[in-house]
């Protein structure tokens, strides 16, 4: 009963607008005033199966946010590590959880337009650089390369990563640690055996948070990475264009990806236990 | 052969708690050695120190003649069965006993072949592919015990291994720790806060009190010569009031307390003639009724409760000043009333002279007695 005011909103705004777009996605293209007729036809999708830039796109898309993901796990692992195992003081703990969240706090523009200072032709790596007579001219690859938009991804979504390994770790009876040690684990496999095994749940969840992030984000890649064609860049290429039903089409197939994902990933690690026992 | 050795062993949380105050102490190859203590006297602490888990500040520690503190834990002979088991839940219990073995390299048969036998040892063979979140406490602990010692090591570590399981299963699992002792001619040092375990299981006991070693010596020995007043109560039930020895005649002590003059064996070469200490007796030598008016020491007292125990019962009497006198007897010896005025005494062979409160210095000896 008491679920009943939650079920109509989630239907209302999330599974009608859904349904929605899976219906425009079947309607035939058509100069009009919505761009559309509502004439069923698969059309779409042969054009979406059939088009060479249907692969490029998928791979881009996927492996800019699989690339990011597994940057922010190289990051964020030895981060929640170091948090929950070797910091014993809780104010210095705080301070280092403030600081991940800060950039949050800060609008997605300035925070972007911010690495200008650091990575751009006139900053301080390359400036740095130059003074030091390494190179000559600045760097411009710096700045617009996938590797930035890796960087700036880093940033943001680090902390996606970061919460729920730690929250996983908090969970780990130092017990099992020192259980470890005395078994005669050197410490690289009581990490492994211990603390990685242990804290999968909160990886694969850290892990599905960035992903999902950075697959839907559209203006970053664009934005640094030279012009990089993604799923989402096109989606409201298209929509600008009032492609709607082309655009609901590639929407309706990165839903359907992202779905399968996370399910397959869902399967392999029980992310429960990162709340219950 | 020694096969550990603490000299003046210093071990600080943080700055203000001492954790381990110069602990000296030897460990025989092949010993029995329990450490006793209440919560928080350091045993625990001790334990994780010689596996190597903590850090000590000051003094040394030799493991078969080998100064240990600049080697990680797992590269010391050691091994260490920690008081919540620490099961890893991962794992099944076949991996978790497998577990030292791989991280020694061994090869799968050979690894295959012990895991089975300490299964067989500890009686929990075809539970290989069970979880440890499926197990009874009991059985976990079983398979902890199986993981320590599969990877055969020279001292074996077990933190209050008999803590959190019931009183019927603390028998068995005593009787087969001592079998188990036994049969691997490993050195134990085991952990407890219960007396009757301590004094059980140990072939060397340790008495401890924060951070300092109180007694050390055989379980017997502790019990009838008891160092320090501390001892005395952690080893056994004892009777104590506060006196002080008035005169020495005929191999006796006089001794002054509330209770009147009380007599004691004099014994051993130091002479207390003059030294304000404590009268000690324990239950069981306390006699009651017509047995008690033959004693050197006896005095009129009023039986206040009784506890029954099945296999004895003890009397809590009330003597002159407000003294209670603990007696332990035979059931069928407990015949009297409570309420009843009788007299109870015991020998002065029985009686039992403590001079030290305590080896922590600075304790008042009527202080600790009755705990004023």
């Amino acid at each position: 009963m008491l679920l009943i005011p939650g079920l109509i909103l989630s239907v209302i705004f999330l599974v009608l607008p859904l349904a929605i777009m899976v219906v425009v996605s079947l309607y035939t293209t058509a100069p009009s005033s919505t761009g559309y007729l509502p004439i069923f036809t698969v059309e779409n999708y042969i054009a979406f199966f059939t088009s060479p830039q249907t692969s490029v796109l998928l791979f881009n898309t996927f492996s800019l946010a699989f690339i990011a993901a597994i940057t922010c796990f190289i990051f964020g692992f030895p981060l929640a590590y170091f948090l929950t195992f070797h910091i014993k003081s809780a104010t210095f703990k705080n301070y280092v959880i403030t600081l991940l969240i800060v950039p949050f706090l800060i609008d997605w523009s300035i925070r972007t337009v911010a690495w200008i200072a650091i990575l751009g032709k006139g900053g301080i790596i390359n400036f740095s650089l130059m003074s030091l007579g390494l190179i000559k001219e600045p760097l411009e690859a710096l700045l617009f390369s996938r590797n930035t938009l890796y960087i700036i991804w880093l940033q943001t979504y680090v902390v996606f990563m970061e919460f729920p390994i730690y929250l996983a770790m908090n969970r780990i009876d130092p017990d099992l640690i020192s259980a470890a040690k005395v078994l005669k684990a050197p410490p690289l496999r009581v990490v492994y055996d211990i603390v990685f095994r242990l804290s999968l749940p909160g990886i694969m969840a850290g892990f599905i948070f960035v992903f999902v992030s950075t697959l839907g984000d559209f203006i970053t890649p664009n934005l640094w990475a030279g012009g990089v064609q993604t799923l989402g860049f096109s989606i409201s290429r298209y929509a600008a264009n009032f492609l709607w039903p082309y655009a609901s089409v590639l929407s309706t197939m990165l839903l359907i990806i992202a779905l399968v994902i996370m399910y397959v990933a869902f399967k392999v690690v029980n992310i429960k236990k990162l709340f219950y026992e | 052969m020694k096969v550990l050795e603490a000299k003046n062993l210093t071990k600080w949380y943080g700055k203000e708690v001492l954790a381990l105050n110069k602990v000296s102490f030897e460990v025989d190859e092949g010993d029995f050695f329990v450490l006793i203590g209440p919560s928080g006297c350091g045993k625990s602490t001790l334990l994780k120190v010689i596996a190597g888990l903590l850090d000590y500040e000051d003094g040394e520690l030799y493991l078969k003649g080998t100064e240990v503190k600049e080697i990680p834990p797992h590269k010391r002979d050691i091994s260490l069965m920690l008081e919540n088991y620490a099961l890893f839940p991962h794992m099944s219990v076949y991996d978790n006993i497998a577990f030292g073995l791989r991280m020694l390299a061994k090869d799968r048969s050979e690894i295959d072949k012990q895991v089975k036998e300490s299964l067989k040892l500890v009686g929990m063979e075809g539970f290989e592919r069970r979880s440890p979140l499926e197990l009874s406490g009991g059985q976990r602990q079983r398979v902890a015990l199986a993981r320590a010692i599969v990877v055969n090591p020279s001292v074996l570590l077990l933190d209050e291994p008999l803590s959190h399981v019931d009183y019927r299963l603390q028998r068995k699992l005593m009787e087969e720790l001592k079998l188990l002792h036994k049969r691997l001619g490993t050195t134990f040092i085991l952990t407890t806060h219960v007396q009757e375990h301590g004094l059980s299981l140990a072939e060397t006991l340790m008495v401890m009190n924060t951070g300092v070693i109180e007694q050390l010596g055989k379980p017997d020995d502790i019990y009838a010569r008891p160092a320090t007043v501390f001892a005395a109560r952690f080893v056994g039930d004892i009777n104590l009031f506060s006196g002080e020895v008035v005169g020495k005649r005929n191999g006796r002590y006089t001794v002054k307390t509330e209770l009147g003059d009380l007599q004691a064996s004099a014994e051993g070469d130091k002479d207390y003639s003059g030294h304000k200490l404590a009268y000690g007796v324990r239950p069981e030598a306390v006699l009651i009724g017509r047995d008690a008016s033959q004693c050197e020491n006896h005095i009129e007292a009023k039986s206040v409760s009784t506890y029954y125990f099945g296999n004895s019962v003890e009397c809590l009497f009330e003597a002159r000043g407000g003294l209670s006198v603990r007696v332990n007897m035979a059931p069928e010896a407990a015949t009297l009333p409570t309420g009843g005025e009788s007299v109870v005494g015991w020998y002065a062979k029985d009686a039992i002279l403590i001079e030290k409160p305590s080896v922590i210095e600075g304790l008042n000896i009527e202080e600790v007695i009755y705990g004023k």
